[in-house]
């Protein structure tokens, strides 16, 4: 076992997929509960559970206790709310939640808030309705069947009475809270599948939301922060002298390591009383620092080091048939071994929040994925009580995983100490460029057979990375069983499977970044696939079927058939084996992650030094689609950042630190390189609702590599194809 | 020398260091946050803004290039969110996570000024110094598009 704790296993994904049940048995109780504040509010207002609010007139709050971060959830989710609520949504206003476990769990990661919070939050919305309509009845003294609730109002079958939701919120709030209420079924709903616009768009268009880097008090000092650039340094030695001669600056500020995962890597900070000075005193300070165990880290070497370990036996993870046998037998053989970076998040926000540590309170305004995280870090950091702690979630502009860790708080909430006022730190580009928490480079190795009836017999598949549970527990120097499960229960039919874990110690803090490792498991997957489908000799779309058709693990039987139906939908959006120009051509890939299931077809052209992508098509299955143009987005941002990280975004360490600065070295997707056309279909509409806020990226680098084999051009198996 | 600003159509007396960028001016002093910080060195867009009707970065515009002259923000591209482009980017719901969108707004915004009818090449070109992370650039296009249109049908 490793040196987790009970509250950073939430925080670890696989044990975070582990717990999660337990934690919706607890919110399915919370969200019954007797409501606890009504009786002070004396029912001027109807309050059945976290989530709903309804006051006298019928204005309508809905709670989002999830983090929004771009994906929309804010939207999604309490619309399914307002759905079973019968409300009216043009009534409706959207808060986002504090922390507080009231509104189940908040670390919003995984593409999890809607597996997690979907069910919850309907039986909330369905709760207050049948709260509403009992009310009614009541009133009416009528059977509670003879009345149903429709836009905001109660009407029954008898008579042509009507009651208001606002008129009704002081009886309801004296009706029993339902333990099982009744959600509606498929052809009731009325905003559960629609396009609803996203209810804070105005706001950004007219630059009035506001961000943790926006957000002020009275009394705010803003800081800039410098740190140890390897991780595990220290701090030698600081000239403060010019610095502190600087008029506007408050003080200047040594902060140690906080040695928890989302503690600070360490570093020296500038308070001042605006952000322009605060880094003119940053630039003005004589840092020298300690390069510590991890100064010779150099990612060109490392990478060299993870290829020569999985191109030679690694640690035996998985196995099953026999691939000795399946080798010696095949017809073709086959084997290749690809390679991927570090990637920083670098949302376009970079790490901000505000903090104010008091005596008797400490209050957080952050841009976060996981509030809770913040409050445990720093009720240890400060010798508090994690609610004790108050975290307003601001919007996020942009997270992409990063902002699950919150050294950031953490950095804002030493600094605020030390100078006794609110603090808000914003990190400069350069710092979140180059001390983040950063996807794993990788490498992997495959060789597989092909036995005389054509199909794919024996898979052996080797991996190198450093991983993210290194971060919880340094001595874990390789990839886990775990890490290793979606290579070894990937839905594909082969007898023979082996799957090894190759070393790879971790030199840098490494993090969730959208997809994790998905990322580079879908991309060496599918390009593979592509490699030894023309080993073969046979058209790729047809091949991969092949692999699917040949698994008859009834156990994977939905997840073969879902793959198989959006490789197909796919192919026929793009209209695979088309005719193209020459320098022109179709690459497919498809991959199940985080419970949904993704296909892509890209259509690229090879020119010179150029790689243009025209038009990708995408098929998805998600279940049941919340919000059709918000789950599309989705699927559009997983294109651009899937293009960037095919193409030309790459993290490189040389002498232990980060060598990208900014946006010129780190190169990221732009307008110019956008396709002309993203199409995207949703499938399997009949299954359960599934996240999508990652399952999108892992297809697209796959499909541009084959896309690129197919339009003439080299075969790439090291990411970014455009290294530096 | 008029150490004055005209922001929005209002005058601001500048007391500060005339070396400080106009985006910290603006965030800090006045607290109008809609201009963002991204990058701090002209490279993603995010602060852009208005001088005297042409898109600069905040980042690197210093407060002292600014005096006597009219500075407009997102908050003030129009009085209540009905410029083309605002009323454009709602209809097509084209910001995620929207940190980007002031300055991806105030960058189209220039370039319809400049072009009422730009083509993709042309839209490409000049919103290629705004990054999105996100990923909304088919959106911003068709909404660039879309504002066109209905600008030139304002016009004649």
């Amino acid at each position: 076992m490793s040196m987790l704790d009970s509250s950073q296993l939430a925080l670890n994904r696989r044990e975070f997929l582990k717990t999660s049940g337990l934690v919706l048995g607890g919110l399915a109780i919370g969200v019954s509960l007797p409501r606890g504040v009504l009786g002070k509010l004396e029912s001027t207002a109807f309050e059945p559970n976290a989530f709903v609010y309804i006051d006298r007139n019928g204005a309508t709050t809905i709670y989002c206790g999830r983090c929004e971060m771009g994906q929309g959830i804010s939207t999604a989710l309490p619309a399914a709310v307002a759905d079973e609520l019968e409300a009216d949504w043009s009534r409706v206003t959207v808060l986002q939640g504090d922390a507080n476990a009231k509104y189940g769990p908040q670390g919003t990661g995984g593409s999890r808030s809607i597996n997690v919070m979907l069910e919850p939050m309907r039986k909330a919305g369905a709760a207050g309705r049948e709260m509403l309509v009992a009310a009614a009845a009541q009133t009416w003294n009528l059977p509670v069947e003879d009345c149903y609730a429709k836009l905001h109002t109660v009407y029954n079958r008898i008579d042509d009475r009507q009651l208001a939701y606002g008129e009704l919120v002081a009886l309801a709030s004296e009706m029993p809270v339902p333990e099982q209420p009744t959600l509606k079924t498929r052809d009731q709903f009325r905003y559960i599948g629609q396009p609803l616009p996203r209810h804070d768009q105005g706001e950004v268009v007219v630059g009035t939301r506001i961000y943790g880097a926006d957000k002020k008090v009275p009394g705010i000092k803003y800081a800039a922060i410098r740190h140890v650039p390897v991780f595990d340094g220290s701090l030698k030695s600081v000239d403060k002298t010019a610095a502190l001669a600087m008029p506007g600056v408050v003080d200047v500020v040594e902060i140690p390591r906080f040695e928890k995962p989302f503690g600070s890597v360490g570093g020296v900070a500038v308070v001042a009383d605006n952000n322009w000075v605060a880094q003119q005193a940053l630039a003005a300070l004589k840092i020298e620092w300690e390069a510590g165990p991890n100064g010779s880290y150099d990612t060109t070497q490392y990478k060299q080091l993870l290829v020569a370990n999985v191109e030679s036996p690694a640690k035996i993870e998985f196995e099953k048939g026999s691939l000795d046998k399946a080798f010696k037998q095949a017809t073709v053989r086959h084997a290749a071994t690809y390679v991927g970076s570090h990637l920083s998040h670098s949302p376009m926000e970079p790490m901000a929040s505000l903090v104010w540590v008091q005596e008797d309170r400490c209050e957080v305004w952050a841009s976060t994925q996981d509030p809770e995280g913040i409050q445990k870090t720093l009720a240890e950091y400060l010798g508090r009580k994690p609610g004790d702690i108050t975290v307003r979630v601001m919007m996020a502009g942009g997270a992409f995983g990063r902002k699950f860790m919150c050294d950031y708080v953490q950095e804002a909430a030493a600094l605020s100490k030390a100078v006794g006022a609110p603090v808000s730190l914003t990190w400069s580009r350069e710092e979140d460029t180059r001390t983040g928490y950063y996807h794993s480079c990788s490498a992997q190795h495959i060789e597989a057979s092909i036995d005389g009836d054509g199909k794919v017999s024996g898979w052996l598949h080797r991996t190198a990375f450093p991983t993210i549970d290194s971060l919880f527990n340094p001595a874990v120097a390789q990839p886990t069983a775990d890490d290793l499960e979606d290579i070894s229960k990937h839905p594909y039919g082969i007898a023979s499977m082996q799957v090894e874990s190759g070393l790879a110690p971790a030199h840098t803090r490494i993090g969730w970044y959208r997809s994790v490792y998905a990322i580079f498991y879908g991309f060496a997957i599918n390009v593979f696939t592509d490699e030894l489908a023309h080993a073969a000799g046979v058209d790729t779309l047809e091949f991969i079927r092949g692999i699917y058709d040949n698994n008859q693990d009834p156990q994977q039987k939905e997840q073969v058939q879902r793959c198989r139906g959006v490789l197909d939908e796919a192919a026929r959006m793009a209209g695979w084996g088309r005719k193209l120009p020459a320098g022109q051509g179709l690459g497919i890939a498809v991959h199940y992650s985080f419970e949904s299931y993704v296909a892509m077809v890209v259509h690229a052209e090879v020119k010179g030094d150029d790689i243009i992508v025209h038009r990708v098509d995408c098929a998805v299955d998600c279940g049941l689609v919340l919000n059709p143009d918000i789950a599309t987005a989705q699927m559009e941002g997983a294109v651009i950042m899937g293009m960037g990280l095919a193409l030309e975004t790459e993290i490189n360490f040389k002498a232990g630190a980060v060598v990208n600065s900014n946006f010129h070295d780190y190169k990221v997707t732009r307008m110019s390189a956008a396709p002309a056309e993203i199409n995207v279909r949703f499938i399997g509409q009949d299954f359960r609702s599934t996240g999508l806020g990652e399952p999108g990226v892992p297809t697209l680098a796959p499909a541009l590599v084959n896309a690129i084999v197919a339009a003439g051009g080299p075969r790439y198996r090291s990411l970014p194809i455009k290294a530096a | 020398m008029n150490n004055s600003i005209t922001i929005n159509g209002k005058a601001q007396a500048v007391d500060v260091d005339p070396a400080m960028p106009l985006l910290w001016f603006l965030r800090d002093t006045l607290e109008l946050t809609g201009t963002k910080y991204g990058c701090g060195m002209g490279l993603c867009g995010a602060c852009t803004v208005h001088l005297d009707g042409q898109a600069v970065r905040a980042c690197m515009t210093p407060l002292g290039a600014a005096f006597g002259k009219q500075v407009t923000t997102i908050e003030g591209l129009s009085a209540d969110g009905s410029h083309p482009l605002q009323i454009a980017w709602v209809k097509n719901n084209v910001p995620q996570c929207g940190y980007c969108q002031s300055g991806q707004i105030m960058a189209a915004a220039d370039l319809l000024a400049r072009n009422p009818a730009p083509g993709i090449a042309e839209i490409n070109a000049a919103m290629e110094g705004n990054i999105c992370r996100c990923g909304t650039y088919t959106r911003i296009r068709k909404a660039i598009v879309e504002a066109a249109v209905q600008m030139k049908g304002a016009v004649t």
